[in-house]
């Protein structure tokens, strides 16, 4: 039995240690633990409520926007403020803009090094680059000539010695199987991602001034739309996120999904392990008619127990019996005493380290040994993320939804169990993507008609004055970040945030075990999962990052 | 009036005419420097056009701002000047109080403000105990609002005075801090202007030696009986 | 594997540049460095010559959004940066190695290239209770920023949270978070802003790079290039903060017109960056531009000058409406209303007191009459 230590796990937000416990080589026990905490939760007291989505966007720079989003919308419910039209539309199009960049930057360049192998790609002809490249996409960048450069270009580097971000992989390993020529394909893709990611993001900076970390207002939206002014939403910035609506359907159609097709093609072993818990939950998200009309939502809400997708459970966010979060072995105290649970309208957060004392070599996993808190919907562990999006859309029926997936399925060859896997999560995002990018064109066109029909209002300014607010107001506000289900509690008082928790996507999937001894969805994922070397721990890495960790978020 | 008591006052020159001046002066940058202040940290809702070239209100009282906050700071300077070379009256020594005399005379000028209307021993000619001290106060609140002031300024000016004073911004952590204690100063100026106008004439009341009018002319009374 | 350290004109020769389309490079970057044409060799020279400077990029307390924003630099393009101007060895947010083979980097590096790397931090760092609120491989980011920083060649603070704490260090500072230049003894160079700019990070890089020498950097460490100026004194909208014309609320007529935003609690006035000249996203827009006040990003203690839609900033210990001028108005009421309470007091007293002494007064001149009589 041999304790493996993964201390920075890298190409993830955020500082995650997991110690395994590798017996045969497989590994039967695994400590998710996030090391690094800020204390989100106690800074927000006291503030203005009307402040906390800027706060709270800073609890992550590669979601960024979601928190935002969940806060105005927190801040909202406990106001009773309703926004107008455009400003659902435009928040929708912010929305869609950060799952599709956030994702593609995910597979390419967080997860793909887990299968592609750089240095591999050397060894490829590039005129077979080509023809492969050509037999899986109408993308038009494939000459055999633009692939040799790349591949020149990699060699250049590598000769140099200096090998920069890829020194130190597990290139070579066995575990890496696709052929030099996908690795090359991957490898000149990467690069072309990563010159285009940073196009997307300019919807945010349209609407909201900048990316990372746009500008988001109570009550709407902060920018103005006037078709007769240069100085608001115009006929020009409209256009610009319509040109960049169109490239991120090309990107998304012609290179991502193909590429994730192409890769999962070589790596099947992979949809039997890392499945983990067998539950899933989607607070849902993308309001087609407003955000109080739940079935309206593209992404529906729900909750999968034991994979049975034939019932989807509904989910109450203010019920106080059915989300709460457990500090059993989190570094937190609460006042009735650590074994309880609390819902987050009562949610406290008091620090209080109990781990080793650094520098140290391992956690005391007996006792408390995270900054992450650990949540649970009905005393279940969830899975939250695109995966549990699919599922519970799945087991409501969603045409669109079962259609991707029938068509992915069917393309893999593979059951629809396979989706329980950590293929099947890494293949559920891309997915997602792809219906999310279309739907990003949906509510530009809606867009453009609301303000075709007149309408150009932006913001409400029904209780934006805090003179006009009560005296005491709790609120929650629900979206589906990237990573899952994502909710912001607040309590206002005397027109201040008297208490305001998160309980974020990856807090569900990286948090410690609860008092019951019942692993997390990143815990529970290792379990079974084949180790070849526990020297390199590539195994870890795959199942650890089809989840996309993000840790500054799941402990805030 | 039938009060015809026999005490002799006598006439005493103790504003000379620099500290005259810079009285008024300083009264008038001030007073200008509120109003200007005011407007800039809450200007008023009025536009007569919607096109930014054909107005500049805002502008102008920004203007006015610093125009009058050059002037106050060199009068201000004056003065300083004025407390080493000018009359006993008007010197530094009457603000800070250092000797025994002062304090007592500070705890009585507090008992005749207080329980009003007993102007026993205030026995200065020129500002008493008390008064000069708060003089002295303001002062160093004269001092906190040009530093915060050319501070501020340092940011849009290439000239070496505000510059002078770029490093206060650093040390109160930003611009911000800065803004935000320059605005608070303001509420202190419009607090003594109000206590110390009426303290003015209060004193003069009481005391009835021409306290008021010793700012126009120069002169107050002292009583004959009592050496200074 | 070759163990020759390519340099920028190997770099560019990989890409297909031309030798003359170097040497024109480098007259370009001669020309604004604002070297004389007598230089431009010694430009040329220090370009051809120089390995890839090895880089460590170290996280602490961060959102990753400053690794984020320096991704979203447009020129020069991210992957020219990290492939062929720098040598990035260590950054847990790209590199391909993680646990045991990510630090071994890091400290090969070190070792390998003592006062020659470059050391870039994105974070603040936790002090409370010996730092255990940031702790990678078992150790505290203070422990690991010590190490780093001893035989860095330069060290540049990335954001606000290196720079001056950002949000984890906001009141009541949970963690005891601490800004780099607090920790190290070394000078730092500060990059600040929630996150900055990706093409003033990338410019900052390039600056040390390409002339050879740390940019001027004003009173706070920050590169004059680009913290020189307010975000006010170059916003578009300047003119008509000085005509007077402002937005009242939110998406209100004024608004629709792009007017300035300064009552909705723009902090351009006071915030210095590059934002309204350089912008975002590749000169896409800047918050300003979107219609929402600038809320002061790259300034030490931000987050603790809220609300952001207020001009000023709450009072300390009252509600968060209550500015300097709600204070200062009650108080101001408060000395009129005792300066008038006093006044009338002093009245009834004083003229108790003159109808006694013309009283006196009246007896004394009987009394003297009598005499006289
Ligand atoms: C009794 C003296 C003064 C008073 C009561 C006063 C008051 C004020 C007030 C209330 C503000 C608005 C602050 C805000 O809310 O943002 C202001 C702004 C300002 N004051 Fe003063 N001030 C005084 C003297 C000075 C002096 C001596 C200077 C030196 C140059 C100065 C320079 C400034 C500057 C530069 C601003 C910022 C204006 C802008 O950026 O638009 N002030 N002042
Ligand atoms: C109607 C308005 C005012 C009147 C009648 C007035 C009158 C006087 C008088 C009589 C004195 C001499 C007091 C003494 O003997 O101790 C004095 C001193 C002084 N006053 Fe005023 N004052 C007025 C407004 C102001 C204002 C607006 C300010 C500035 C904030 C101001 C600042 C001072 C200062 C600093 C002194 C000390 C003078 C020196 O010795 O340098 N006064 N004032
Ligand atoms: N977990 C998480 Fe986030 C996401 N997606 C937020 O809610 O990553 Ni930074
Ligand atoms: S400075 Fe702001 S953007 Fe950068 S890491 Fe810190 S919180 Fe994130
Ligand atoms: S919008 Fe802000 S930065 Fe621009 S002019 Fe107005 S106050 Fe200044
Ligand atoms: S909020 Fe930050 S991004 Fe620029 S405009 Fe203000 S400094
Ligand atoms: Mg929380």
């Amino acid at each position: 039995m041999a304790r493996v230590v993964v201390d920075p796990i890298t190409r993830i937000e955020g500082h995650l240690r997991i110690e395994a416990v590798i017996d045969n080589g497989v590994i039967t026990e695994a400590y998710s633990s996030g090391t690094m905490v800020r204390g989100f939760e106690k800074i927000l007291k006291g503030r203005d409520p009307r402040d906390a989505w800027a706060f709270t966007e800073r609890a992550c720079g590669v979601c960024t926007t979601v928190h935002a989003l969940a806060s105005v919308r927190t801040v909202e419910d406990a106001l009773g403020i309703t926004v107008p039209t455009n400003a659902e539309l435009i928040r929708n199009l912010m929305f869609c803009a950060q799952y599709v960049q956030d994702h593609v930057i995910h597979f390419y360049h967080l997860h793909a090094l887990d299968w592609v192998d750089v240095v591999s790609a050397l060894s490829a002809d590039p005129k077979e680059t080509s023809r492969v490249a050509r037999s899986i996409s109408s993308w038009p960048k494939t000459s055999p000539a633009y692939f040799a450069s790349i591949q020149q270009r990699v060699k250049t580097f590598v000769e140099s010695g200096q090998l920069g971000i890829f020194a130190n992989g597990y290139w070579g390993h066995p575990a890496y199987k696709l052929p030099a020529e996908v690795n090359l394909l991957a490898v000149t893709h990467y690069l072309e991602a990563l010159e285009w990611q940073k196009e997307l993001v300019k919807v945010h900076a349209i609407f909201g001034g900048k990316n990372p970390h746009p500008n988001y207002l109570v009550g709407g939206v902060p920018c103005s739309i006037n078709l007769d002014e240069v100085n608001a939403i115009n006929t020009e910035r409209l256009n610009h996120v319509g040109k960049l609506i169109k490239d991120a359907i090309d990107i998304v159609e012609q290179v991502y999904i193909p590429d994730l097709m192409a890769v999962a093609g070589f790596y099947k072993d992979w949809a039997s392990w890392g499945g983990g818990l067998t539950n899933y939950l989607s607070y849902g998200d993308l309001p087609t008619n407003g955000y109080g009309q739940v079935d309206s939502f593209k992404f529906p809400r729900g909750a999968i127990l034991g994979r049975n997708l034939n019932e989807v459970h509904e989910v109450n966010a203010r019920d106080s019996e059915e989300i709460k979060e457990y500090i059993s072995h989190s570094y937190y105290e609460y006042s009735a005493g650590d074994g309880t649970g609390l819902h987050p309208w009562d949610g406290e957060t008091e620090l209080n380290y109990t781990g080793p004392t650094p520098p140290y070599d391992q956690l005391n996993v007996e006792g408390k040994y995270s900054w992450c808190k650990t949540p649970r919907w009905k005393e279940h562990p969830m899975e939250v993320g695109p995966l549990a999006r699919l599922l519970v859309a799945y087991g409501r029926g969603n045409t669109e939804v079962k259609d991707v997936i029938g068509e992915a399925l069917g393309r893999l060859n593979v059951p629809v169990t396979a989706l329980f896997s950590t293929l099947g999560r890494t293949a559920a995002r891309g997915l997602e993507t792809r219906l999310v990018v279309h739907w990003m064109q949906e509510f530009y066109a809606s867009l453009i008609a609301n303000i075709k029909a007149g309408d150009t209002k932006t913001f409400n300014d029904y209780h934006w004055s805090p003179s006009t607010w009560p005296d005491t107001a709790e609120g929650v506000g629900l979206t589906e970040a990237p990573r899952g289900a994502l909710a912001h509690w607040i309590r206002i008082k005397d027109k201040k945030i008297d208490n305001y928790q998160l309980v974020v996507p990856s807090t569900w999937n990286a948090s410690p075990k609860d008092g019951n001894g019942l692993r997390s969805a990143y815990e529970e994922s290792l379990i079974g999962t084949p180790v070849a070397n526990s020297d390199q721990p590539v195994e870890i890495l795959r199942t650890i990052h089809s989840f996309d960790p993000c840790l500054a978020c799941a402990v805030h | 009036m039938a009060t015809t008591q026999a005490v002799h006052y006598r006439r005493v020159y103790v504003w000379q005419l620099p500290v005259r001046l810079y009285h008024w002066l300083n009264a008038l940058c001030v007073a200008v420097l509120i109003v200007t202040g005011y407007l800039i940290g809450n200007p008023l809702a009025i536009s007569y056009s919607s096109e930014a070239y054909q107005q500049y209100w805002f502008g102008t009282v920004r203007f006015a701002h610093f125009v009058t906050a050059f002037i106050f700071f060199f009068n201000f300077l004056v003065r300083t000047y004025w407390g080493f070379v000018g009359n006993e009256h008007s010197r530094w020594t009457n603000f800070i109080p250092l000797r025994k005399k002062q304090f007592d005379e500070i705890g009585n000028v507090l008992k005749v403000d207080i329980l009003q209307a007993k102007a026993g021993d205030i026995s200065s000619t020129g500002h008493n105990a008390l008064a000069g001290f708060t003089y002295f106060l303001t002062c160093l609140a004269f001092a906190f609002q040009s530093c915060t002031g050319f501070a501020l300024y340092s940011s849009m000016s290439e000239s070496f005075l505000p510059r002078m004073f770029a490093w206060v911004v650093p040390l109160m952590g930003g611009d911000f801090a800065v803004r935000q204690w320059h605005h608070i100063a303001m509420w202190f100026f419009i607090v003594f202007t109000i206590v110390h106008v009426y303290l003015v004439f209060y004193h003069d009341y009481v005391e009835g030696r021409g306290t008021t009018s010793s700012m126009v002319g120069g002169w107050k009374f002292e009583r004959e009986d009592e050496h200074k | 594997m070759s163990e020759t350290k390519l340099s920028v004109w190997q770099a560019m020769q990989a890409k297909g540049y031309s030798r003359r389309e170097f040497l024109r490079f480098c007259s370009f970057a001669a020309a604004a460095a604002g070297i004389h044409a007598s230089g431009v060799t010694s430009v040329v020279h220090a370009l051809e010559k120089k390995p890839r400077p090895p880089v460590v990029w170290l996280h602490f307390q961060e959102c990753t959004c400053c690794s984020e924003s320096f991704i979203r630099s447009s020129h020069p393009i991210v992957s020219d940066v990290i492939f062929d101007y720098l040598s990035l060895d260590y950054t847990e947010t790209l590199q391909a190695a993680a646990g045991a083979q990510a630090e071994q980097c890091m400290h090969d590096t070190m070792k390998n290239y003592p006062g020659e790397y470059i050391l870039l931090v994105e974070g603040s760092v936790p002090t409370n209770d010996g730092g255990i609120h940031c702790t990678i491989a078992g150790r505290t980011a203070e422990d690991i920023l010590q190490e780093a920083a001893k035989d860095a060649a330069a060290v540049i603070a990335w954001g606000s949270c290196a720079s001056n704490g950002c949000i984890q260090a906001a009141n009541p500072n949970p963690t005891g978070a601490t800004p780099i230049h607090e920790i190290i003894s070394k000078p730092v160079i500060k990059v600040p802003g929630c996150p900055p700019i990706g093409d003033v990070m990338t410019a900052v890089v390039t600056h040390i790079l390409v002339y050879g020498r740390m940019p001027e950097l004003d009173g706070q460490g920050r590169p004059k290039e680009f913290y020189g100026r307010r975000v006010h004194d170059t916003c578009y909208r300047r003119p008509y903060y000085d005509a007077g014309l402002f937005v009242e609320a939110w998406d209100d007529e004024k608004a629709r017109k792009g007017y300035c935003l300064y009552k909705m609690g723009c902090r351009g006035p006071v915030t210095y960056n590059a934002c309204s000249v350089t912008r975002w996203n590749e000169g896409t827009s800047y918050p300003i531009q979107s219609g929402h006040g600038c809320i002061g990003c790259s300034e030490n203690g931000f987050w603790d000058n809220g609300p952001f839609y207020q001009h000023l900033a709450s009072f300390p210990g009252f509600g968060i409406e209550t500015t300097a001028d709600t204070v200062g108005t009650v108080v101001g009421l408060a000395a009129t209303a005792g300066v008038a309470a006093h006044a009338i007091s002093t009245n009834i007293r004083k003229k108790h007191l003159i109808d006694q002494q013309i009283e006196e007064a009246n007896g004394d001149e009987k009394n003297a009459e009598g005499g006289k009589a």
